[in-house]
């Protein structure tokens, strides 16, 4: 399909091809990683509505982007059709604290998805939650509110 | 490239242990998107049959950002684990490659924006240098001669020119739809960069295992 037999060289680019590709096992997926990968699909959510990140503090300035020191804390928020879910997440020591909220305000539980298994919350009259000990990697947040019927599930983040 | 039509092979909803003894290995399953409407169709072994063929591309595209060891691996895992949370919005499941190479870039720069590091834009200059290609940790060890050139063959080529290859690094190969996701080049450009670089590659690699056969002879025992 994309071979071009016209070229003289393509065999010597096949050859090189396959020495790049050699070369690259030295950096093969790790094991674990491969792992939580292949058994992600118990995540798959089917009793949810799914939140979609709409806004990530540190994609702020991109398109401009020097050179940077790394924030401290980082905004993000997370939209479904009748909850908002804002979650600040802030470096404690190797670890990371979520400090968020439900919008609408409102009681409920928030459950937190991540690398170690899963920390479960309640979220004040005012929807005020916090994670405390959550190991840096990618993070879902599950969230009911006291007068939901269905769980709101965030897309996933690295924190 | 050389896999034959074969149909997908469906297994029962349930976790069953025929089907799981019997899995072809990646690459005999049919096409990206045959394994895609499995897996979503309730397939767990379609879904790890996924993860085997195409994770390889996925980790490349962290790596083609120089991303962390560790970072890396982060970018892999949220980019699957996206997957699966939008696993039924997937539109085009022929396409499931060039969504997961999407995806990783997008992780990947948040990666990059996160650690404080510089983003690379369009024209990439400040992008090359002599930023050294991080193997993982103790993969020197098990290297052959030829590995190790190559490795250091990479490392001299501009960065523009490390981005691609590593690309071309991942086994199976990414598609030029997944390097246009992931890179953000023109599908067209694509073809004749690698050629460029490529030639660039085979120079210095003829230049390294020249000497490395010079130093072989001229061993100092002083």
């Amino acid at each position: 399909m994309n071979d071009q037999p016209e070229h003289p060289d393509e065999d010597e680019y096949e050859d090189l091809l396959a020495d790049l590709r050699d070369a690259g096992r030295l950096e093969a997926v790790p094991a674990e990683a491969m792992a939580a990968a292949k058994t992600a699909i118990v995540w798959r959510t089917i009793d949810g509505e799914l939140a979609a990140l709409t806004y990530d503090s540190s994609l702020d300035d991109l398109a401009t982007a020097g050179v940077r020191s790394a924030e401290p804390s980082r905004l993000l928020t997370f939209e479904a059709p009748g909850l908002v879910v804002e979650v600040e997440s802030l470096d404690a020591g190797a670890r990371r604290r979520l400090v968020g909220q439900l919008v609408p305000a409102q009681a409920g539980r928030v459950e937190v998805r991540h690398g170690d298994g899963t920390t479960e919350v309640e979220a004040d009259d005012l929807g005020r939650f916090t994670v405390d000990d959550v190991p840096p990697g990618p993070v879902s947040l599950r969230c009911v509110g006291a007068t939901a019927t269905v769980a709101v599930v965030t897309d996933w983040v690295v924190v | 490239m050389a896999t034959a039509p074969l149909t997908v092979v469906v297994c029962p909803p349930a976790r069953s242990r025929g089907c799981r003894t019997m899995r072809p290995v990646a690459g005999t399953w049919g096409s990206d998107g045959d394994l895609l409407r499995a897996a979503q169709a309730g397939d767990a072994a379609a879904w790890e049959a996924l993860v085997e063929r195409l994770g390889p591309r996925v980790f490349a595209v962290a790596r083609a950002f120089r991303l962390s060891w560790p970072d890396a691996q982060d970018v892999y895992q949220v980019t699957w684990y996206r997957l699966v949370t939008h696993l039924d919005s997937i539109r085009e499941p022929e396409r499931v490659s060039a969504w997961l190479a999407a995806t990783a870039r997008n992780e990947s720069l948040r990666a990059l924006k996160r650690s404080g590091r510089q983003v690379p834009t369009g024209d990439d200059e400040e992008f090359d240098g002599a930023d050294l290609l991080a193997l993982p940790p103790d993969a020197g060890l098990l290297a052959s001669e030829r590995q190790r050139s190559v490795w250091d063959a990479l490392a001299r080529l501009p960065g523009h020119c490390q981005r691609l290859l590593r690309m071309f690094m991942a086994d199976p190969p990414p598609t030029y739809e997944d390097i246009t996701a992931a890179l953000d080049m023109a599908l067209g450009s694509i073809g004749p960069t690698r050629r460029r670089c490529l030639d660039k590659l085979r120079t210095l690699l003829v230049g390294i295992n020249g000497d490395g056969e010079r130093s072989g002879t001229q061993e100092d025992p002083r």
